[in-house]
């Protein structure tokens, strides 16, 4: 066995901020790589909202009266882009980042050249780009068997998915950092992730549900980012208050992992 | 061998070499969980190009304090320099600083080439290169996950030392290897030291520390109980030396004449003779002179290890 020899080089110097982008573009891409290479995530991320979609569009009748006059299969569509956001935030994401705290990867990545904020801020974007996946196969499915209902306020409608999306990673990123194993985060996601997904707009609608249900589907954080992508998008409402709540929910969890990221010096 | 200026702070558990030509410094060292003390008033200078080992048995702090050192725990008290800057400073510290940990890992599918891409400095070593230097060429399209436990500790070796760094942590370097891939290891670390790198390891291995190692810091209680190169610090405990081999009892009364021997112990033919270790000459040139040497003459002379387990012995 050989050795490379080492260079010397001058202490001072300092790692810039464009080595730490390119480091980081790297790291992105190498993220992205091992979370295709997931069975579990592919499956969650894409299989499950385009086939659930497919499933519960043909389920309803069109002219039943719990969709607020609209088409199930439109309403369905539309409340499923916020099924591929919460399947990122809920579980991909706690799982993934949880499993790499467990394993010791975040402590390999504390002794490289990476900062401390590298690996969360990279799983953020992770999610983001997965989340855009997510959407393009299940509006692709969509395409291909219900159609895909016009879009009433293009702008409203693009700020509920971005910002349900940030939202939902940032919690992801959130339960991920503080969870003590990915056995545990994916416990508390499943346990998360069911009543929101039945609750908030991937189960019956709020009109189907007796009172009590429907009062406590108002405080799932999912039924507001569905709520915010619905609205605009299908012109049953104004968004700005679901808005308003997403944006809550995105400041105090990014605020949380940032905090936490912060003080991983122990 | 490299000897240098150590001195020992009786009291204060500590081992300061030339500070001038320190590549790290530590004085004072304190950091406690909880009520728990895990490192107290530990202080110790890492001497540039030395293989500084760290020993001492489980929860004796040695890992705290290189932790701290490496900038992965803050210390409550004291004061710690890397090449000269707050280990803290990781801006500045990370191109210049490899470290092997005993409790990180890597995700189960990356493969190998891609782990030493994604850590690397780009320009700073040729990763093939570094493949090939510790066996890993032929792995390098293989996840971490399906590797064995002695190549995924060479892959974290090679990672440590992707950037050419100037300083260099191993902790529990050999764990998990076999005893041909331990002694390769050795060897390589060896070259490592040779050409300029200061390297400090964390073992509980006493032949490692005492094959590589230029001086030692041992940890007992969070503290440093002992400090010196290996030589220095088996001498520096009253362990004892056993020659043994096939002698005629009735021959034993000239080996008792030999200075430094303490007790012979004869059985069915077999002689152990027990003795301060500067009595393994007299005994040898006794039994040439009384005729042929015994073709079955062991010398058993005190390890590391037994100064080791002395110096801890003696605080319980």
């Amino acid at each position: 066995m050989t050795t490379t020899s080492p260079a010397r080089s001058h202490v001072g110097q300092v790692v810039t901020k464009n080595s730490v982008a390119a480091a980081i573009a790297r790291l992105l891409w190498t993220e992205l790589k091992l979370v295709l290479r997931e069975p579990v995530v592919l499956i969650f991320v894409l299989a499950f909202p385009a086939m659930t979609v497919l499933i519960l569009g043909g389920v309803f009748s069109p002219q039943d009266p719990s969709f607020e006059g609209i088409d199930p299969s439109q309403w369905f569509v539309a409340a499923y882009i916020g099924v591929v956001i919460a399947t990122i935030g809920l579980i991909m994401l706690p799982v993934h980042i949880a499993g790499y705290r467990h394993a010791g990867v975040t402590q390999r990545f504390r002794v490289s050249r990476f900062p401390p904020w590298a690996l969360p801020l990279t799983h953020f974007l992770v999610g983001l780009i997965m989340t855009g996946v997510g959407i393009v196969v299940l509006l692709t499915v969509a395409t291909l068997s219900y159609g895909i209902p016009s879009v009433h306020d293009p702008s409203r409608t693009a700020a509920g998915i971005g910002l349900g999306a940030m939202a939902f990673i940032s919690i992801g990123v959130m339960l991920g950092s503080l969870l003590p194993t990915a056995r545990s985060a994916q416990g508390l996601g499943m346990l998360l992730f069911f009543p929101f997904f039945l609750l908030g707009g991937g189960g019956p609608p709020p009109d189907a549900m007796g009172p009590a249900m429907r009062t406590v589907s108002t405080w799932t954080p999912l039924t507001h980012v569905i709520r915010a992508i619905q609205e605009p998008w299908l012109n049953t409402g104004q968004p700005t208050d679901h808005l308003a709540v997403t944006t809550v929910i995105l400041i105090a969890s990014m605020t949380v992992w940032i905090t936490t990221a912060r003080r991983a010096r122990a | 061998m490299t000897l240098i200026n150590t001195s020992v702070k009786a009291g204060t558990g500590s081992c300061e070499g030339d500070s001038l030509q320190a590549a790290i410094e530590v004085r004072g060292l304190r950091k406690t969980y909880g009520p728990v003390v895990a490192v107290d008033d530990v202080s110790f200078d890492v001497t540039a190009g030395e293989i500084f080992g760290v020993l001492g048995a489980n929860g004796a702090g040695k890992t705290t304090a290189v932790e701290c050192v490496q900038g992965l725990r803050r210390a409550d008290r004291g004061h710690i320099r890397v090449l000269g800057r707050d280990p803290s400073d990781r801006r500045r510290l990370a191109s210049h600083v490899g470290s092997q940990l005993q409790s990180s890992a890597l995700p189960d599918r990356i493969r190998v080439q891609e782990a030493v891409d994604l850590f690397a400095i780009p320009g700073a070593v040729d990763s093939f290169e570094l493949l090939e230097a510790w066996g890993l060429a032929e792995h390098r399209k293989a996840a971490f996950g399906d590797l064995s436990g002695g190549l995924r500790q060479r892959v974290f070796i090679a990672l440590a030392l992707v950037n050419r760094p100037t300083v260099v942590f191993f902790d529990e370097l050999t764990q998990g290897l076999d005893p041909l891939a331990r002694h390769d290891v050795w060897e390589a670390i060896d070259t490592v030291r040779q050409r300029g790198t200061t390297v400090v390891m964390v073992t509980h291995f006493m032949d490692e520390a005492e094959a590589l190692c230029d001086r030692l810091a041992i940890f007992d209680q969070g503290r440093i109980v002992a400090t010196g190169t290996p030589d220095e610090i088996i001498a520096s405990e009253p362990t004892t030396a056993t020659v043994s081999f096939s002698w005629p009892e009735t021959q034993t009364g000239r080996l008792e004449r030999c200075p430094g021997v303490e007790s012979i112990h004869s059985h069915g033919g077999h002689t152990s003779v027990i003795g301060q270790p500067s009595m393994v000459g007299y005994v040898c040139a006794a039994l040439i002179e009384a005729g042929p040497p015994p073709p079955d003459l062991r010398i058993t002379l005190p390890t590391l290890e037994d100064a080791v387990v002395a110096i801890e012995g003696a605080r319980r």
